[in-house]
């Protein structure tokens, strides 16, 4: 990521036409600077005050020179500062290439505080970007976690915990340690997963099961079952052990997320149900499929598929599910 | 009682879908094969449209990609996305759509992190692919599974 991003910068560095630049955050306060004027960055940052969100490109006449403000993102604002014999179109044509330079790299949001202009500050991104990329990449999440695990033999990887949907997970011996703000684990699980980790830790109280902390969260049920494996590593909650043996869970059902069914739900009212249909349509809870309903009345199932058409415009609705 | 638009399409759909889900040991795994079944209709879909003669040869900005997703629209469901993001993110567009034809009258319980629609991905992805664009299609949010509005991310390579 910073590879690129000295690559895209190196191209205004050296660019003739070119007397300085700036990568600046949203507000205004220079991140990673080359050359640039310091009496400039009062005039640059009234310009963005006085735009804010609605910031797109944009030229200040200056008398050192022509200072053009591009957005990157949501938290970068790039500033070049160019010779003031350029012409308008040519610096703004220069500034868009060095942004579709920029185009493939996501930068992360600048970090809380930093020193202004410092030439380290590019490294304090790249060590941001590593972070966040591990965190955006689920399945690569636990990578760093196996590898120490090997490393250190007696320590149990994530891939040792049997983790699905509806599993619930129950606090460990050391939960408390790892929600308590200045502890190691904290500032290790803080690393890898951000606050992503205290929130799924908050709803861990031994009722609510995998699927209904991803739900309440509106989060990938995998992103919540890879952090609570890596959370079981360190006895933070406590989860079953995958057992030698039952492999054949895994074949059978359709693995981790379970098997694929069709509840049928009703959601209207049972009064304008007909006699014989209420037997069924009661049944309709969104839990149990149309195969449960067909032997638990006793009825054929193309029976059950009748009756369910019928009461569609009536508010019945099938849910899609997944269960172990 | 909600209509359902094109029930021959949505139940075949529905079909493929029980389908990969009963194959598939994880969301994700099943997300790409939904994208891969996108990718291998999205070829007789570019050979049997006029996607070719509604766009230009050489599709290289966002705003060209961003054309050529109307285009798609208009071709396969006659209407226009809610909206395509081409500002927010650079290096890549977000397409959304509030009606999205797939997942109409799909509910989907506890199945966070699934793409119902995600063959639409897989479709626009290859569609790209024959215009010679490099890009990464996935659905960033769908309505299958609780979300307000369907959200696909086209990140550009």
């Amino acid at each position: 990521m910073s590879k690129d991003l000295e690559r895209a910068l190196s191209k205004l560095r050296f660019d003739d036409q070119v007397l300085g630049y700036s990568l600046m955050t949203k507000v205004g306060r220079p991140f990673v600077s080359f050359a640039f004027p310091d009496e400039l960055f009062p005039r640059v940052q009234n310009s963005i005050q006085l735009y804010k969100k609605d910031l797109r490109l944009m030229t200040i006449d200056t008398d050192k020179g022509l200072v053009v403000l591009s957005p990157v993102d949501d938290n970068w604002i790039l500033t070049v500062l160019y010779v003031p014999e350029l012409q308008l179109g040519l610096a703004i044509a220069k500034t868009k290439n060095v942004l579709r330079l920029l185009e493939g790299i996501e930068l992360p949001p600048p970090p809380e505080e930093f020193d202004e202009s410092s030439d380290s500050n590019l490294q304090v991104l790249e060590s941001i970007a590593v972070n966040a990329s591990s965190v955006e990449d689920t399945p690569d999440a636990p990578s760093p976690v196996s590898e120490s695990s090997s490393a250190t033999t007696e320590e149990l990887s994530p891939d040792d915990f049997s983790v699905s949907p509806s599993t619930t997970p129950i606090r460990g011996p050391d939960y408390s340690k790892a929600l308590s703000l200045n502890s190691e684990l904290y500032s290790e699980m803080k690393k890898i997963y951000r606050n992503f980790g205290f929130d799924v830790l908050m709803l861990v109280d031994g009722t609510n099961n995998i699927e209904s902390i991803a739900d309440s969260m509106f989060q990938p049920t995998d992103r919540v079952i890879d952090l609570l494996k890596w959370g079981a590593t360190k006895s933070i909650i406590t989860v079953p052990r995958f057992q030698e043996g039952t492999e054949d869970t895994k074949s059978g059902d359709g693995g981790s997320i379970g098997r694929y069914v069709k509840c049928p739900k009703f959601e209207g009212n049972l009064s304008k149900v007909s006699g014989d249909d209420i037997n069924i349509i009661r049944l309709c809870d969104g839990k149990q499929t149309q195969e449960q309903i067909a032997k638990a009345t006793g009825l054929p199932i193309p029976r059950v598929v009748q009756t369910l058409a019928k009461y569609r415009k009536l508010g019945l609705k099938m849910i899609g599910r997944t269960i172990k | 009682m909600p209509k359902i638009e094109n029930p021959l399409l949505l139940s075949f759909y529905a079909y493929y879908v029980d389908k990969i889900l009963s194959e598939t040991s994880n969301i994700d795994e099943a997300n790409q094969k939904l994208r891969d079944l996108g990718r291998e209709i999205g070829q007789q879909i570019y050979l049997n449209t006029e996607i070719v003669e509604k766009t230009k040869d050489n599709v290289t900005t966002r705003e060209d990609v961003s054309k050529l997703i109307e285009v798609v629209y208009k071709v396969l469901y006659n209407k226009k996305p809610t909206d395509v993001d081409m500002k927010t993110a650079r290096g890549s567009v977000r397409i959304s759509d509030n009606d999205c034809v797939w997942c109409q009258e799909v509910n989907l319980e506890g199945m966070r992190g699934f793409g119902y629609c995600e063959i639409f991905s897989g479709i626009l992805e290859s569609i790209l692919e024959f215009k010679s664009v490099d890009a990464k299609v996935f659905q960033e949010m769908c309505r299958a599974t609780g979300a307000d509005i369907c959200v696909w991310n086209v990140r550009l390579g």
